[in-house]
């Protein structure tokens, strides 16, 4: 038997058990994957999420007296009883806090992977990769134009960008998302050293990010009077300002959209660092295989491409439903 | 090869022009006089030399090739290469883990684009390049293809690779830039300047050559002595370069691009010229001894073809005014006055060339004279140029100088506006402004400059007090802040409602003592256009 799911704009929607994964709008019952702010929204009456993914939550969308909400936790590898099916939040390599829900329900295992990537990220857990019958998986750098560094070759490109420029005399900025990447790129050029400036977009998640474990000695409010001798970690929009303020600064985009040269224009960046939150082509070919799903549905970028690709290949069946792109691109916006 | 592809990515990753030039010098510096050449070809005039032939290898046929080698579907592939949008890149990003990564020197290279270039058939193109792909390192291949497809995009002008010559060996860049003007072949340029023989390098004609510039002249009284000046008309045509040997002939213009089709009685004019010569000046619109406004000449550029009615009702006329080559001789360090005395020797012989009267004045009230006699012969105005000044090529460097009156000014309302770039990136700085038409307003022109910071500072404020719509950079106003722009001329123009453009507009400056309803007209505009090209009641 299969479990039923209907995608449509608002979201993913489980009728049988009447929840929705990462609705755009606000729902009865939600399941939210992670924080960025087009997973992580609308005061949905019961949420389950990890407890990271909670926490920034409640900063993106405060407590509303008149709104009673039920916020479930659910910690990586528990499981609960919903509906009579078993919900399982399973580790995700995207952001700290990130998860996949693995759903049993009527003698079906359905995978909804959220964002993810397969290897490791400089921070947060490393993805597990759940045995199921049906995956429910992303695309957005579902073409094989798309080749990542690992976290290792990244921080290490990182911190040489930095110390090139520091050691030119020119302020080495990295453009990085509010959530996920900013605190990334921070905690590598804190870890190795460098002082840093950060954006206050990106310093207000710092805090759920230490008290996971993730240290940032020698980080600072960024402050335009007080930046020699620092690297800036700041978010995409800034560069104007930086631009006006005529400070002689070389910024590196440190993005999945680095893997093309057209983000030179795209992001008016000089160093492009192919790092991201989301898997590239080799890994989400690798967790559709290891995964066993003899279906998979593709939710998100490069879907039709993707779907049409792991069907050229055999093994699986793929779909691409038309409804399902109902959320922004994480990597290009977030905020 | 491989070394030039990962200069290539180090001189993508700089924006200063500055560290481009100087990594691109290092990396020539200690290359072989023959791997200097093959370089310095590949980075900025394509695979194979010059002039032995078109290397006709389009987009389609590499990425047929690329097909083939990476095994990839022709949906999968049209997908990779719209999100790359660069042919050489997309081959570099699907070959990557499938090519058998063998070394390849600029030798190799030149050796490969030799036998793609000698196959006729595309398949046999094809074949050879999937090979190519399925062999080298996709870091290479990228820029191996890139040299094919002819844009590096690794921001890097022909100007750059010229300075970067120089550096790595030690010729001035003024005798680079020199050499390279005269023969339009930087690889063997950047030989000679190795050798130290670049006065060696012999003109050649047939590729378009720097014009020279004058500077802008506010007034006439700024000349400090009139007697150091010959005076000329100043045309309001297409500055243009004729290139002549024997039958053949070409013409140039400033954007350096060929628009010989457009102007056959020019071409059969110059045709048997002799020995070679190449020809400054201005191709006019003309009738009854006068020019024709700008706008008239416009119209034949504007047809892909030229059609027999067309060139009848918009005669041409190319004006000479300066000779850069003649008989197998550079001219352009050779005085004003011998210039101009071998070009009247040339041109006496061609009919619808015609040389620019030149004058000598001798006080600032005779140059005014000149002004006001040019204007009603429907020129410009005027251009000095300095006694014995030689010509130099690619400058504005004040030997000659241009003097004319805006045609006039407007007063126009605001409806749209744009951020700029660098300083002014956070300012509405680039306005697109509009006349009234009742109780519309129409859009005629777009200027961006003649503010001052601290006034464009204050326009942003008030322009997104009004703004009513954003699409990307582009913000939507309501039609509140009127501007005065000044402006060279009217033309047609399809693209703006109104059916007018403003030529070259400045902005004079904001006019907050006048409201929206006391700009000017459309009706004024097409008073504009009708007195300019006399084509009222027509």
């Amino acid at each position: 038997m299969r479990v039923e799911i209907e995608y449509t704009p608002q979201g993913i929607y489980l009728p049988e058990i009447d929840l929705w994964l990462d609705p755009q709008e606000r729902c009865e019952n939600s399941w939210i994957s992670h924080g960025h702010s087009d997973h992580a929204r609308g005061l949905h009456c019961t949420v389950i999420a990890t407890p990271e993914t909670l926490r920034v939550y409640r900063i993106r969308w405060p407590e509303d007296t008149e709104t009673p909400q039920d916020l479930r936790c659910l910690r990586y590898s528990e499981s609960m009883e919903w509906r009579g099916a078993i919900l399982t939040a399973c580790r995700a390599s995207h952001i700290l806090g990130a998860a996949q829900l693995l759903i049993e329900y009527g003698g079906e295992r359905v995978v909804y992977t959220g964002d993810i990537k397969l290897r490791d990220s400089i921070c947060g857990a490393p993805t597990e990769v759940v045995p199921c019958d049906r995956l429910i998986i992303e695309s957005t750098f579902g073409l094989p134009i798309f080749h990542f560094l690992g976290q290792e070759e990244a921080r290490d490109r990182i911190v040489e960008f930095a110390r090139e420029c520091l050691d030119d005399g020119i302020t080495p900025v990295f453009a990085g998302y509010p959530l996920g990447r900013g605190q990334e790129v921070a905690h590598a050029l804190c870890q190795a050293g460098i002082p840093t400036g950060i954006h206050g977009a990106i310093a207000r998640m710092i805090p759920v990010y230490e008290d996971s474990g993730y240290g940032f000695p020698g980080w600072s409010a960024y402050d335009a009077r007080a930046t020699a001798g620092k690297a800036l970690v700041v978010v995409p929009g800034f560069r104007a300002t930086l631009e006006a303020s005529g400070k002689n600064f070389r910024m590196a985009y440190v993005s999945g959209w680095a893997g093309l040269d057209n983000a030179r224009n795209r992001a008016g960046a000089e160093e492009l660092i192919p790092y991201s939150d989301h898997g590239d082509f080799e890994e989400l070919l690798a967790m559709v295989e290891r995964s066993g799903a003899r279906h998979v549905d593709v939710v998100h970028g490069y879907t039709e491409d993707f779907a049409r690709i792991l069907n050229g290949r055999g093994k699986v069946r793929a779909y691409a439903p038309h409804q399902a792109a109902g959320r922004s691109d994480s990597d290009t916006l977030d905020s | 090869m491989d070394e030039l592809a990962l200069t290539c990515e180090q001189i993508a990753r700089w924006n200063s022009r500055l560290r481009k030039v100087r990594i691109l010098a290092d990396y020539l510096r200690p290359l072989s006089d023959a791997d200097l050449v093959r370089a310095v070809r590949f980075l900025c005039c394509g695979p194979i030399p010059a002039g032995e032939g078109k290397f006709s290898v389009g987009g389609s046929t590499l990425r047929e090739a690329l097909r083939l080698a990476s095994g990839w579907d022709a949906q999968t592939l049209a997908a990779c290469y719209a999100q790359v949008g660069d042919t050489g890149e997309t081959v570099a990003r699907l070959m990557r883990g499938i090519a058998a990564r063998r070394p390849m020197s600029l030798a190799d290279a030149e050796l490969l684009y030799a036998r793609v270039f000698k196959q006729r058939r595309t398949v046999d193109k094809v074949e050879l390049l999937r090979q190519i792909y399925l062999e080298h390192n996709p870091e290479t291949l990228k820029f191996f293809v890139k040299a094919i497809t002819g844009n590096l995009r690794i921001g890097l002008q022909a100007k750059m690779v010229e300075e970067a010559v120089a550096e790595a060996t030690g010729a001035s860049l003024e005798d680079v830039r020199s050499a390279n003007n005269r023969a339009g072949d930087l690889p063997q340029v950047a030989l000679a300047a190795r050798r130290g023989t670049l006065g060696e390098i012999r003109a050649r004609l047939f590729h378009p050559m720097e014009f020279m510039l004058a500077k802008p002249l506010d007034a006439v009284g700024d000349v400090a002595d009139p007697r150091d000046w010959w005076v000329e008309d100043k045309y309001d045509g297409f500055r243009s370069q004729i290139h002549a040997e024997g039958d053949r002939v070409a013409i140039f213009t400033r954007g350096l691009e060929s628009v010989t089709e457009a102007f056959p009685e020019i071409v059969a004019a110059v045709k048997g010229a002799g020995q070679g010569v190449v020809l400054d000046g201005e191709v006019l619109a003309w009738r009854d001894g006068r020019a024709l406004p700008f706008a008239v000449l416009q119209q034949r550029i504007a047809r892909r073809k030229l059609t027999a009615e067309l060139a009848a009702s918009v005669p041409v006329v190319f004006v000479a005014y300066d000779v850069l080559y003649c008989d197998g001789t550079m001219l352009v360090d050779a005085p004003l006055e011998d210039r101009r005395r071998a070009m009247e020797k040339v041109v006496a012989a061609m009919p619808l060339i015609l040389i620019a009267p030149q004058w000598r004045v001798d006080a600032h009230e005779e140059i005014d004279a000149a002004f006001t006699a040019a204007r009603q012969r429907g020129n410009e105005g005027l251009v000095l140029k300095r006694k014995g000044s030689t010509y130099e090529a690619g400058r504005r460097s004040g030997s000659w100088l241009k003097v004319k009156r805006p045609h006039g000014s407007l007063d126009v309302v605001v409806t749209a506006a744009e951020t700029g770039s660098g300083r002014r990136a956070i300012y509405l700085s680039d306005y697109t402004f509009a006349v009234r038409d009742g109780d519309k307003y129409l859009n005629v022109g777009k200027a961006y400059s003649g503010l001052t910071d601290e006034e464009v500072r204050e326009l942003t404020r008030v322009l997104r007090s009004v703004s009513t719509d954003r699409f990307g950079k582009v913000t939507l106003v309501r039609p509140e802040v009127v501007l005065e722009v000044t402006f060279d001329g009217v033309q047609k123009s399809p693209r703006h409602k109104s059916g007018f453009a403003l030529r070259f507009p400045r902005i004079v400056r904001w006019r907050r003592d006048k409201r929206p309803e006391e700009a000017d007209t459309l009706h004024r505009v097409k008073e504009l256009y009708e007195a300019a090209t006399g084509a009222g009641g027509s």
